[in-house]
């Protein structure tokens, strides 16, 4: 395999380590750090798109012709354009944080471990989606893993982030264990850990219950990484205790690693029509669907119930990511290639809409603002842009027209009604916690729109007017709330783009 | 092929310049409302419009029948064996084509016209700002509309002017009557939108999934069929379904356009400026009724039974509105009720299949009716009432204005050579022509036909109050004068339209706008005699009106007779706004109460039950959140156990017993 494939993987692991060398050397300056990172991601996310086909970035392409989308082989590593598309919106991820956390104090202590961090996680994130082998899949996710473990208490400071760090270890650590003995038990059903033999008809399973089994460990130990319910008791704790700015990576971009891990590991089983006597035609994919999609639905409610009566902001981002990701878990129950692109679209605007919440969370942090729902009466007509930025947020992820979160419901919802099997429940449950959601999104927005300041708040302890945000996040939020509103009004291109990934990626997959 | 095909590629620029003037009046109008800079930027960019409006126009006519459709995709999803097979697509895109450049024409122009007239009408008026974005966003939603390439993005225009015309109705939003005139308009335009949605659903139902045109809905409901646009012929198709679509359409353009019985809003809509009335609810916005019939005409096609239907409602409503602007005393509202007869007429036309002699009225009527209304608003200013039986002897102080008056009202009632006569006497002569194999058709003929006598009568009665006799009938009126430029600009250039757009037609170029319409398009068919008959009753009806009004005079009725009783019925509207308000004092108080209970009892009782429940459930699950990382654990063991027996023996258990997959 020509290693110049793997340019983008290379940028990102160079730059990590040129992090760590610099603090070794004795910089310690956060600008150079994040400057690093920034331009790190940035590149290779246009390196990504380049190897995509993007029009204008072509001629950067370092993909070997014929490579993309071709037939999985027994290797562990392949190129798939879905997989490009999951690395696209993880770097994404990765640049807007690294972009925002620009504006954090120069002379913080531990910035060198947080980009150098955030990098390497980002790398076994873009490791995830070239993934082509179950084994070589775990081990990437662990490096994202362990990663992002050291990010939420890299400040080794603040006894709540580290609690949060340790909390995720250890969960993360019982995860793995399950993940990785559902993989042992796979490879005893097929005898093999390549997605290419996990399912295809050339082999017989010949112990239908042991891969069920295996395939259940997996939910459980995936599950985790995507907060599904019930294994997302950690995630509100950890978004909560963690420093803001990691929070927002966690939600919009570690996470997401767990949907595609997701869509490698069951669409093959859910694509190949059923060969297990035991179970009936088809009934191998159709017990595994039903499952997902009562894990779906169970995420996506539970996530909602428990927003409501959230007075904590970071918390209540949290519970709206788990159900955000119930969402997403419908494209893998319903497994055809237009629930699979909507799923994908739904975590691209996932990264803007979650993100970004995260980001004006942190910056509205920085002007002295506690963390109380409530602490955020008046600041509309205070802060008019960074209010209007998180009110479009907020309405996205209600999925209200004309924002990337009403087309990706669309797309997504519309997909579970038009699919072969009956899904239409699921389409149904997503319309319905939808309903519930505006509740609490609505809630926030009165809240800051409408409701006067607190009237306790002496006039010292209002912000001065003139804190600024810094212009890093300002940047990062600027780009993301058009990005909500541009890709909203015109999903067009973006979308197609997706779809067509989608289906071959599925095309691929059966 | 010619230069002006170029002009195909800038019909995007007709919303975007009157857009750009909405976005500049409203963010910058509010700071400098002493000046009237707003003004002149609103009518400089709707002049700008209306270039480009006719650059287009002349284009379509230089290359007769052709026509653009640029478009994008906004969400496409693609189809999967399933409920839908061939997916959905929804687009949004421009389509120029012969009637879209027509209707650009009548909206830029009477638009650049109305706008210009504002500038002194609108003086001395507050809110300027307001006014003049609001109209400008008018004009971008209306050419939009006409410019829409599918049938979900011209609904979508569709409720943008409806919007905008509940905004302008309710300008004067201080005015009791003109904050409720404009919520009247808004609720019973918005019965005629659900049905249109409900007629959408049906189609997208149809077309979605089977039908004479398989996936109609997956090409994003476009009004072209592939390669041809829709003037190559209707999808056709008579099923029940299909009739029961095209009368949701027809309830549609019934709201829109001020249709028996949904027309109750127009007359009240006139408490708006009298300019508002002239542009939106006689020009452009009520045609939009005809237009969607019009459209869905041409591409979808109606069933016998809806074109019955269409041209019962259409037929009815000419005679019916004609009989109450008889008496009415208000100068605006016989203007208004006069708008509703002629919208009688168009959708008269369109229903017994002459769709392009409809919109050839509609056009006519776009320019006389303007006029009738510039005219009427140049008095109200002049006299500060709308009272006609306040005024008299007008013409002497205003004889431009009393001049533009009898043009518009010499056009509107069909006097021979006026471009109202040619459009109105094609209808009948069309229609008349197909009487033969229609008789279903000639009860409603006969009520067109004798509403040409009402016409002429109630048109001229308002001219003689207003403008004959000696001198005002209220000696504390103001004494009037003619206004100033901008108002008689165009008073003169709408004359001038008048008079002479209806034959227009009878040069080829400018028919190509209106395909198969012929040339000459009058007589098409029907004899002389018809058209005789035609002028004989405008005639009479002129007469009638000059010796009852004629020189200064009032007719008197006495009150005992029977015809008193006749007036006091027209003057109520036959009781249909007290009808409607009965229904509405009665019954929706009655069902009101009833849903006020159902809301504060059982909705409400239901949302806190749920609220309570879900906040119940809520805590509930919070209480599990112990922050007791060994607890976590717990739970991540115990949800692996739930999977494995959900997986292993609860899926396949109830796969089996529910029959899924």
């Amino acid at each position: 395999m020509d290693p110049l494939a793997y340019a983008p993987e290379f940028v990102v692991l160079a730059a990590a380590l040129l992090v760590f060398l610099a603090d070794v050397l004795g910089v310690r300056r956060l600008e150079a750090f994040g400057g690093i990172a920034t331009g790190a991601s940035a590149v290779a996310f246009a390196l990504v798109l380049a190897d995509l086909g993007t029009p204008v970035l072509s001629g950067l392409s370092t993909l070997p012709a014929g490579v993309l989308d071709a037939p999985l082989g027994p290797g562990i590593t392949s190129f798939t354009s879905l997989g490009l598309v999951f690395q696209a919106i993880f770097l994404l991820a990765a640049f807007f944080v690294s972009l925002a956390s620009l504006s954090r104090p120069s002379a913080e202590a531990g910035s060198a471990v947080f980009f150098g961090l955030l990098l390497l996680a980002t790398l076994g994130m873009l490791l995830v989606a070239l993934s082509a082998d179950l084994i070589f899949l775990l081990l990437a996710i662990e490096l994202a893993s362990i990663s992002t473990y050291l990010m939420v208490g890299y400040s080794r400071k603040e006894a709540r982030h580290l609690e949060a760090a340790m909390k995720f270890y250890i969960i993360g650590a019982l995860s793995t264990a399950l993940s990785f003995f559902g993989a042992s038990l796979l490879f005893g059903a097929y005898g093999g850990t390549s997605f290419y033999g996990l399912g295809p008809a050339a082999t017989p399973i010949g112990y239908p219950t042991l891969a069920l089994v295996g395939y259940a460990l997996l939910i459980a130990g995936l599950g985790f990484k995507v907060t599904a319910v019930p294994f997302h008791a950690w995630a509100v704790d950890v978004y909560d205790g963690a420093p803001t700015d990691v929070s927002a990576f966690l939600a919009g971009g570690t996470k997401k690693m767990g949907i595609f891990a997701f869509f490698l590991v069951f669409l093959a089983p859910l694509l190949i029509l059923g060969h297990t006597p035991a179970l009936g035609p088809r009934g191998f994919a159709s017990a595994l669907q039903l499952t997902l999609g009562i894990a779906a639905v169970l995420t996506m409610t539970v996530g909602n119930l428990l927003a409501l009566l959230q007075k904590e902001m970071k918390r209540l981002l949290a519970y709206s990511s788990i159900s955000q990701a119930g969402y997403m878990l419908i494209g893998v129950a319903v497994a055809s290639g237009p629930a699979v692109a909507g799923a994908t679209f739904q975590v691209l605007a996932h990264v803007f809409m979650k993100t970004g919440a995260f980001l004006v969370v942190a910056a509205v942090a920085s002007l002295g603002v506690g963390p109380l729902i409530e602490d955020w009466r008046g600041l509309g007509p205070r802060r008019p842009y960074l209010s209007l930025s998180f009110a479009l947020m907020l309405l996205s992820l209600a999925g209200v027209p004309l924002t990337i979160g009403f087309v990706s419901k669309f797309v997504l919802f519309s997909s579970a009604v038009q699919a072969k099997g009956p899904f239409v429940w699921l389409a149904v449950a997503g319309l319905l916690n939808s309903a519930l959601s505006v509740f609490y999104y609505a809630r926030i927005l009165k809240t800051i729109y409408l409701d006067p300041p607190a009237p306790t708040d002496a006039p010292a302890a209002v912000p001065a007017p003139a804190a600024g945000i810094g212009w890093g996040r300002g940047a990062a939020i600027l780009l993301i709330t058009v990005g909500i509103v541009a890709l909203g009004i015109y999903p067009g291109p973006v979308l197609s783009g997706i779809q067509a990934a989608a289906s071959q990626f599925v095309f691929v997959g059966g | 092929m010619s230069g002006f095909d170029v002009a195909f590629g800038w019909a995007w620029l007709i919303p975007t310049l009157t857009a750009v003037a909405f976005v500049i009046v409203g963010v910058g109008g509010r700071r400098m409302a002493r000046l009237e800079w707003g003004g002149w930027v609103a009518v400089a960019f709707s002049f700008a419009a209306m270039v480009v409006g006719i650059l287009v126009a002349i284009g379509e006519m230089l290359a007769p029948g052709s026509y653009t459709d640029s478009s994008v995709t906004w969400i496409s999803i693609p189809g999967s064996p399933g409920t839908f097979p061939n997916g959905v697509q929804l687009d949004i895109g421009i389509l120029v084509d012969p009637i879209s450049a027509l209707m650009l024409l009548v909206v830029t122009v009477v638009g650049f016209l109305v706008l210009l007239y504002s500038i002194e009408y609108m003086h001395h008026d507050s809110g300027l700002a307001r006014y003049y974005a609001e109209l400008s966003l008018f004009l971008t939603a209306m050419t939009g509309l006409v410019l829409s390439d599918n049938l979900l993005e011209f609904f979508l225009f569709w409720e943008l002017v409806g919007v905008c015309s509940y905004f302008l109705i309710g300008f004067y939003y201080e005015k009791p009557s003109a904050a409720s005139a404009a919520k009247e308009a808004f609720l019973v335009t918005r019965v005629g939108d659900v049905l249109f949605l409900l007629g959408i659903f049906i189609y997208f139902a149809v077309y979605a999934t089977s039908g004479s045109a398989p996936g109609w809905a997956a090409g994003g409901f476009k009004f072209t069929n592939g390669s041809a646009p829709f003037l190559a012929g209707a999808m056709g198709g008579n099923t029940p379904l299909l009739t029961v679509a095209g009368l949701m359409m027809l309830g549609g353009a019934a709201g829109k356009s001020a249709q028996f019985p949904l027309h109750v809003w127009l007359p009240d809509a006139m408490e708006g400026p009298t300019t508002v009335s002239a542009l939106i609810h006689a020009a452009t916005m009520v045609a939009a009724g005809v237009y969607l019939l019009a459209v869905v005409s041409l591409f979808l096609g109606f069933t016998p039974t809806d074109q019955l239907a269409i041209v019962a409602v259409g037929g009815f409503t000419t005679f019916f509105a004609a009989t109450m602007a008889v008496v009415n005393p208000d100068i605006k509202r016989v203007i208004a009720y006069s708008t509703i007869s002629q919208l009688g007429y168009m959708v008269f036309a369109v229903g017994a299949g002459f769709t392009m002699v409809g919109l050839y009225h509609l056009f006519t009527h776009a320019f006389f009716k303007a006029l009738l209304f510039l005219a009427a608003g140049s008095v109200i200013h002049a006299v500060g009432t709308q009272d006609l039986f306040k005024m008299g002897g007008l013409r002497k102080t205003m004889p431009l204005t009393a001049a533009a008056f009898a043009i518009g009202a010499l056009s509107l009632s069909g006097f021979p050579g006026s471009s109202g006569f040619f459009s109105k006497d094609d209808i009948l002569g069309s229609v008349y022509a197909t009487l033969g194999t229609h008789p279903q058709y000639w009860p409603f003929f006969l009520l067109a036909l004798l509403t040409v006598f009402l016409t002429a009568y109630y048109i001229f009665r308002a001219w003689f109050l207003a403008f004959g006799g000696d001198g005002p009938r209220d000696a504390t009126l103001p004494h009037a004068h003619e206004p100033g430029w901008t108002m008689r600009l165009p008073l003169v250039v709408l004359s001038a339209l008048a008079i002479g757009a209806g034959a227009l037609v009878f040069d080829p170029a400018f028919a190509s706008l209106l395909p198969g319409i012929g040339v000459p398009p009058t007589f098409r068919g029907a004899d002389l005699a018809l058209s005789a008959v035609s002028v004989g009753l405008v005639a009479c009806g002129f007469g009638l009106a000059y010796s009852f009004w004629g020189g200064g005079r009032v007719f008197e009725l006495s009150e005992s007779t029977w015809a008193a009783r006749v007036r006091a019925l027209l003057l109520h509207r036959y009781y249909f706004k007290a009808g409607y308000d009965w229904i509405g004092l009665r019954a929706t108080y009655t069902v009101a109460r009833a849903a006020d209970f159902v809301e504060r009892y059982v909705i409400d009782g239901t949302v806190r039950g749920f609220e309570r429940l879900f906040a119940g459930l809520s805590d509930g699950l919070r209480r599990v959140q112990t922050g007791v990382v060994s607890d976590y654990a717990a739970y991540v063991v115990g949800g692996l156990v739930g999977f494995l027996l959900l997986l292993v023996f609860l899926a396949p258990w109830l796969l089996q017993t529910v029959g899924g997959g």
